[in-house]
């Protein structure tokens, strides 16, 4: 097990290291130059040049790359051009909001997906069954978004049980600001997550143990429970996967629903090319994802001695 | 709207001219009556929190160090400038009274407004002027001191006066010293450090910050309650949600979780006018969106194609079709909110055959092609440049849309590297001075003529001459004669004249827009 941990950590390493490089180089061959963007179109150009010099802009690529590299291994992500603070206390404010969001829409996948799946699975090529396929294929084939805006039109104009979208101020206005817009990133993941399971479960209904189970004379409920255990694995890394896609929808989620999180600081410092926020922001997204595959991994081997051994 | 792009100066609220369908007509409504009308109509009641969904947060709130509309915005109701500017575009004596002009016209002496105080309750004093302006007009990162160049000294005189010198008679002095940038705020900065100065500030203005942070999701505001106007602000508390997104800013109106909302796409505008509970406010900016011609490029350096093509574009079409009818059609390239905007500008008006005619003049008789740079992440200059394509087709010049995003695009236009460019203009103050010399002074103006590389000796001279005159009638005589120029040697030609368009809830009284797009929150008040 460690050895494939050791394994397993050592490309979650080279993936980092990649997208560290890559978005450096994206951000400063791309034309758009930050300096301008903060100056105005007043400025001259012997002031525009000044303040490159000051943010290091115009040493050589290879030396800032170097300087970038060195600053985030001492854990300094510079300070941001266009709000003058530093780069870490920006992200600071925001990533709780991401991170609350995905939690819980990955949270409600989950609570979605599993009675989904094992009722489909129970009642195969029954009328369940072709329910729940039914809405899933409906699901894959509408946008999260289309079903953000039925939401918001439902629960918040309508009923008024929940805000149109923002932060709120308090621990309750989070949490409630929260439900729509991780139900409707749970809606782009849980059609795929269902269609897994479903098949994993019919697959695992099929096995001689499971005639066992029954021949022992086990309630479907309990047969179910020992189904979902070995079918869920495959499953398991379709959910990690999905959680690494969850991460890069939230900057529309969080633009959709006005939270402020790193999508949505993101999508910012893109336009007005604030390098050092887009960097740290796409690294910590990046880990994030790598970090989540990684936990899946482990888990799934834990789960699963063969995967290990592989 | 797919404008995922963020843009953000104060211009860029305009940008967001959005695009669809159906064309309806607004018609003109008369600025500020709305709001102006309904303010009377009834006895202004004191209290509540507004709850304003803004497009943009605040990064800073520095008056000195921004040019960004979420930040302007934001810290032009804690810090007030000498003069500001009304809703009706005049300007208006502020923290100062009044003023007097010595005969050489190069000395302002300014008298303050007795009774003014910080909101620790410190008394305004003649030192904090001369800090705030010197600390602004000196400032080498400032994006606006260039307004302040004519200062060459400024001095406290007695107990309640500031005096300003200038290097040489420069008419827009008044209108430069009201800009946002030339706030005032305690003389060093009240014993604290700047950066701590900016994170809990202290100014003259209707409210205050208890804290500041940048890019938070809301940001509440506090009456000031020893602002200078007795009895107002009328709101205890102003919390500005930021939301970026058209659509959720539309819906949190709609679902009564903001009051007021800015930057309403124009394509919203006939379905709200339906909407009973709700208000829409188009304000005239001192806007203008352009189409540039480069004229390094040799198409463009003959007189005869600029002028064919300024024919050949139909603006009332395009304005219609484009904005719903919210923009009025261009014509001269001054805005008609602008003061000396001359109505009686002698354009060359839309004709194709007289377009036709007029390429038949040119070295290109016949037509050629070439290509029209967009900010590609505003729906509305990409709506623009293929009505554009169009009409062009019609007098045989092909144009080609090359669409970079904001960064890259503004870049390309300020290396040259274009033929044609759409963008807006604006002035950020009163006086037109800004817009003409800015678009017009190829050598002293600081963009070459708006990037066109346009220089014509006759209209150099007209600007220049109007900056030193202060007589407003011979002014505006100056400012006609370049107008008219301008529209006939068509360095650019003038697009529409977009307006500022908010949406309120029908609680919100007072609320008026000023045409450089600042909002003063202190007469708002909620039924």
């Amino acid at each position: 097990m460690l050895r494939y941990a050791r394994r397993r950590l050592l490309s979650a390493a080279v993936v980092v290291l990649a997208v560290t490089v890559a978005t450096f180089l994206i951000l400063h061959v791309e034309p758009g130059d930050p300096a301008r963007a903060v100056l105005g179109e007043h400025a001259t150009p012997t002031e525009v040049q000044a303040l490159r010099h000051q943010w290091g802009l115009d040493a050589s690529l290879g030396s800032q790359f170097w300087r970038y590299v060195g600053d985030i291994v001492r854990g300094d992500f510079g300070r941001s051009y266009l709000a003058q603070t530093s780069t870490t206390s920006l992200i600071r404010e925001r990533i709780s909001v991401t991170a609350a969001l995905v939690g819980m829409a990955t949270l409600f996948s989950i609570l979605i997906t599993l009675p989904l799946a094992a009722l489909a699975a129970a009642r195969k090529e029954r009328l369940p069954d072709h329910l729940v396929r039914g809405l899933s294929v409906a699901g894959l084939g509408l946008p999260a978004f289309w079903f953000g805006i039925v939401l918001i039109e439902i629960f918040a104009l309508r009923l008024h049980l929940l805000p149109v979208g923002g932060w709120g101020d308090s621990f309750g206005a989070h949490i409630e600001g929260l439900i729509l817009p991780a139900l409707t990133a749970s809606f782009a993941i849980a059609p795929i997550l269902i269609r897994s399971l479903r098949v994993g479960m019919i697959e695992v209904l099929d096995a001689d143990f499971v005639a066992t189970l029954r021949a022992k004379g086990l309630g479907e409920l309990r047969v179910l429970g020992h189904v979902s255990r070995n079918a869920v694995l495959p499953a398991l890394s379709l959910l990690g996967i999905n959680i690494a896609y969850l991460i890069g929808s939230t900057v529309v989620i969080e633009r959709v629903f006005a939270l402020q999180g790193l999508g949505s600081l993101l999508l910012s410092s893109i336009s007005e090319r604030d390098f050092p926020v887009v960097q740290a922001v796409t690294l910590i997204l990046a880990v994030g994802v790598v970090l989540i595959n990684l936990l899946t991994d482990l888990l799934a081997a834990r789960l699963d001695p063969r995967i290990r051994l592989e | 709207m797919t404008d995922f792009e963020r843009t953000l100066t104060r211009q860029d609220l305009l940008r967001y001219g959005a695009v669809g369908a159906a064309a309806i007509a607004v018609g003109a409504v008369p600025r500020s009556s709305l709001a102006g009308t309904r303010a009377l109509a009834a006895n202004p009641k004191s209290g509540g929190t507004l709850k304003f969904a803004r497009s943009i947060a605040p990064t800073t709130l520095d008056p000195a160090n921004t040019i960004i509309a979420g930040d302007i915005y934001t810290l032009d109701k804690i810090f007030e400038p000498l003069f500001v500017t009304s809703p009706a575009g005049k300007l208006t004596p502020w923290l100062a009274t009044g003023y007097t002009l010595s005969k050489d016209k190069k000395t302002y002496t300014f008298d303050l407004r007795p009774g003014v105080k910080f909101s620790d309750g410190t008394p305004l004093t003649p030192a904090d002027v001369v800090f705030s302006l010197d600390r602004s007009r000196k400032n080498p990162k400032g994006p606006l001191s260039f307004l302040d160049f004519a200062i060459t000294s400024t001095g406290a005189s007695g107990a309640s006066k500031v005096v300003v010198q200038v290097s040489e008679p420069w008419a827009p002095l008044l209108s430069d010293v009201s800009a946002f940038s030339n706030a005032i705020m305690p003389a060093n900065f009240g014993g604290a450090s700047e950066a701590s100065f900016f994170a809990h500030p202290i100014g003259t203005g209707p409210f205050t910050v208890s804290g500041f942070t940048p890019n938070a999701p809301s940001l509440t505001l506090k009456r000031n309650p020893s602002y200078w106007q007795k009895g107002k602000p009328y709101l205890d508390a102003v919390t500005f949600l930021f939301v970026d997104d058209d659509n959720q800013r539309l819906l949190q109106l709609r679902g009564g979780q903001a009051d007021l909302i800015d930057l309403v796409p124009p394509s919203q505008v006939s379905s709200l006018k339906a909407d009973s509970n709700v208000h829409v406010l188009l304000s005239s900016s001192w806007q203008v969106d352009l189409l540039v011609l480069n004229e390094k490029d040799p198409h463009f350096a003959d007189r005869h194609v600029r002028r064919a093509i300024s024919q050949a574009i139909n603006t009332s079409a395009l304005a219609h079709a484009a904005t719903f009818g919210t923009a009025k059609p261009g014509g001269s390239f001054f805005p008609p909110s602008l003061q000396y905007y001359s109505p009686h500008t002698k354009l060359l008006g839309h004709s194709l055959s007289a377009a036709r005619a007029e390429l038949a003049k040119s070295k290109y008789p016949k037509g050629f092609s070439t290509e029209v740079l967009i900010d590609g992440g505003v729906q509305k200059w990409r709506t623009f440049a293929q009505i554009i394509q169009n009409q062009l087709k019609a007098i045989g010049i092909t144009v080609k849309i090359r669409a970079l995003d904001h960064a890259a695009f503004e870049e390309a236009f300020q290396k040259f590297d274009y033929k044609m460019f759409i963008d807006y203009a604006i002035n950020d103050i009163s006086d037109p001075d800004e817009m003409a010399s800015f678009e017009l002074d190829y050598k002293n103006g600081g963009s070459h003529s708006y990037w066109s590389s346009y220089n014509s000796a006759s209209v150099t001279k007209l600007v220049r001459q109007a900056q030193s005159e202060f007589d407003s009638a011979k002014r505006a005589k100056l400012y006609a004669q370049i107008q008219s120029a301008v529209a006939q040697d068509a360095p650019f030609v003038a697009l529409d004249y977009p307006p500022y368009i908010n949406a309120y809830s029908t609680k919100v009284n007072g609320f008026a827009v000023n045409p450089g797009g600042a909002y003063r929150l202190e007469n708002v008040w909620l039924a």
